[in-house]
């Protein structure tokens, strides 16, 4: 059975999808759009030697990160011995003061991280950025692969495609880790939300309850879900899909509405666990991802075995020289700036454009950061009949049990638009399945 | 050494009933190297469920929450403090100084401060000193005027209008000291007399914090009373509250600090 004998239901597959709620919801301009999240029937494929090799630099990776985040709501040794300078910790929009000395269960913040990397047209895998706090996009492959099984059952029964399915029992297993007695809950802010699909999904397939923030209310030290009939049961895990800034009104923004009053009191003392933990933003900050090969140097004793893109340091005065000099090859990214949003192609500028950004650069060196731009394989997407290459990247999960384990699978995003290298959901672009080859 | 009686009594009174009422308390005076608790007394009105912690700056806090619908919220805490003057704070944290060293939103740089921090000469070496002219200059630069700014004021606009009260005296001196790199903390208290609570800051020197009272220009000594510490006002609001209900509220604070008159020094 040949792979292309799947593209045939490419339509009924994508009308599957949608019929499922696999849809992208975005805000522009203050009107709420739903759209539907394009699925590509051509799955990214992946070697197993490749993937141990991959799973092998997330792992290290994910682990640094972790001990970076609680060193610096601890002890912040990294900033002592001056391996990182403390205005990147303190200037950036991720760091939060409130979480100072405290410790979450079992000492886990980065409980399901998101890294996005590409492959260079040479084959070698570059790490594009980490994502800590909510990343999404698990669902995607996963509710694909169980459609795509169904179409045609007899491709997956004769190649050795690892089964992607487990992601729930992976997440499952996770939350229970951390959990400190109690219900597992999903948080989420509502229908509305650009990931709901995802939400409701993950409720479903883990077994915990989908909640939103009233359901669920802090009292004498403890969380407790709220049920219909008034009846209180005890919380001991929270995996919101609620930014920082919203998940409680007494310790972040007061405006916030979808919250949970007090929450954050309860994590402080124990008796919850937050999934992912508050203030991580500390850590996927672009410009910490420059010092991330430092992190792994510094926590584990160990070399990067994944590369990050060549990126340069505006703020460090040999770096700038640099920047200045090779402007016109280089990728500028805003540091406070996600989603696809802030970043800029020198290449792309005009002269009055590229004055207006550099006077920018010399005034607020450390909020941004310059990348080489990697000129990323393409991989063929299934259009009309045709094949068409396009840019695409890879969002692999790492979870934390007592190590942290990579899911046999992940995300892949490619832009639509031939020209563009920018392939985030919140752009427009679609997805594909990812196949990780089991021998 | 002197022994401070002291009251804070706020109430919030709400037109129509609200319900699902959350507070955090920042309203009781922590020990340190200035001051030690004696007495303490505290009664919350109506009823509530909760408990006490202590927030990352080092606070003592109260927080709970009340279910039923209630028109008035009250809070009194009254107690006595031995104060020290002349003593400065030993920070036990050394490692979280950092986040004191950097500009928050509230004390976020911008061109009216800018100007403040030109004028003022910094001719002192040491923390101590250079306090002192911050601290003049920022005086020097304000008018005193109840009602003209908000509690969400920034440094920057508090500075462009030039008048406002304790806490836009104690932001301005954050945000130049924060410019200067100095780290620097908001405190919120009590001084000895009647009326409403106070706001100063303290400058840490080599571990060491030195309370100043930009409003007055003068040292904060043992008439003051501290009852909580952030990076700015928005980290450390003596009483705190979300609840539900679209009703127009009325809040009353009074604060009295008196000497014991039966204390000997």
């Amino acid at each position: 059975m040949q792979i292309e004998e799947l593209y045939q239901y490419s339509d009924t597959v994508n009308e599957l999808l949608a019929r499922y709620g696999v849809k992208f919801g975005i805000y522009k301009n203050g009107t709420f759009n739903e759209q539907l999240f394009p699925f590509d029937m051509i799955p990214r494929i992946i070697k197993k030697e490749e993937f141990t090799c991959l799973e092998k630099g997330l792992k290290q990776r994910v682990a640094a990160l972790n001990a970076f985040i609680r060193d610096i709501y601890g002890k912040k040794e990294i900033i002592r011995d001056g391996v990182i300078p403390e205005e990147f910790i303190y200037m950036g929009s991720g760091y939060l003061a409130q979480c100072e000395g405290v410790l979450p269960p079992k000492g886990v913040f980065t409980h399901i991280a998101g890294i996005d990397l590409v492959q260079g047209k040479d084959g070698k895998w570059y790490i594009l950025e980490d994502n800590l706090r909510i990343p999404s996009g698990a669902s995607y492959p996963m509710i694909a692969r169980t459609i795509c099984r169904k179409s045609s059952p007899a491709l997956f029964e004769q190649n050795s495609i690892v089964d992607n399915r487990d992601y729930a029992k992976l997440l499952r297993r996770t939350m229970d880790y951390v959990n400190t007695g109690g219900h597992t809950v999903i948080l989420t802010p509502g229908r509305y939300n650009a990931a709901y699909f995802e939400h409701s999904y993950l409720a479903e397939l883990t077994g915990a309850h989908l909640a939103i923030g009233h359901e669920l209310v802090a009292e004498n030290d403890h969380l407790y879900f709220v049920d219909y009939s008034g009846k209180k049961e005890l919380v001991g895990a929270v995996y919101r899909r609620i930014s920082d800034e919203y998940l409680d009104p007494m310790n972040f923004n007061s405006e916030s509405v979808i919250g949970i009053p007090h929450i954050f009191d309860i994590y402080r003392k124990g008796n919850v666990a937050i999934i992912n933990a508050p203030g991580n933003g500390v850590a996927d900050d672009k410009g910490i991802y420059y010092f991330v090969p430092k992190m792994i140097r510094y926590y584990l004793g160990e070399e990067a075995i994944l590369s990050n893109a060549p990126t340069y340091l505006p703020f460090y005065e040999e770096d700038m020289k640099y920047v200045l000099e090779h402007f016109d090859h280089l990728v500028l990214k805003d540091v406070a700036e996600a989603g696809g949003y802030g970043v800029v192609f020198g290449s792309e500028m005009t002269k009055e454009e590229k004055k207006k950004f550099v006077s920018m650069l010399k005034e607020e060196p450390r909020r941004f950061i310059a990348q080489e731009v990697i000129d990323f394989m393409d991989i063929d997407i299934y259009e009309e009949g045709k094949l068409l290459p396009r840019k695409a990247d890879l969002r692999a999960f790492v979870l934390m049990e007592e190590e942290p384990v990579v899911w046999e699978s992940g995300l892949t995003r490619f832009s639509r638009n031939p020209d563009s290298f920018i392939v985030n959901s919140s752009q427009g672009g679609g997805f594909k399945d990812t196949w990780v080859m089991a021998e | 050494m002197r022994r401070l009686d002291y009251r804070y009594h706020m109430e919030l009174l709400f037109e129509q009933p609200v319900n699902r009422h959350h507070f955090t308390l920042r309203c009781l005076p922590g020990e340190n190297e200035r001051q030690r608790v004696l007495t303490e007394q505290v009664r919350i009105e109506p009823d509530y469920t909760g408990g006490f912690e202590t927030d990352s700056f080092g606070n003592r806090c109260i927080y709970g929450r009340m279910e039923k619908p209630h028109e008035r919220f009250l809070v009194d805490v009254t107690g006595t403090v031995q104060t020290e003057q002349n003593m400065a704070v030993r920070d036990t944290q050394m490692h979280r100084l950092g986040m004191y060293r950097y500009p928050t939103e509230l004390t976020a740089m911008g061109a009216s401060l800018y100007k403040i921090f030109q004028k003022a000469s910094f001719d002192g070496e040491s923390i101590m000193e250079q306090g002192k002219y911050i601290m003049e200059a920022v005086f020097g630069h304000f008018c005193y005027e109840p009602g003209v700014t908000q509690v969400t004021t920034t440094a920057e606009e508090a500075a462009a209008l030039g008048r406002g009260v304790c806490q836009d005296y104690a932001h301005v001196m954050l945000a130049l000291c924060r410019q200067r790199r100095i780290p620097c903390r908001y405190v919120a208290g009590m001084l000895v007399g009647e009326g409403a609570s106070h706001a100063w800051v303290e400058l840490c020197d080599k571990g060491n914090w030195i309370a100043f009272d930009p409003t007055h220009n003068c040292m904060a000594d043992d008439r003051y009373i501290s009852i909580s510490y952030g990076r700015d006002a928005g980290d450390s609001p003596i009483n705190q509250g979300d609840f539900y209900g679209t009703t127009g509220q009325r809040q009353k604070v009074c604060v009295t600090v008196e000497e014991k008159q039966d204390s000997f020094v």
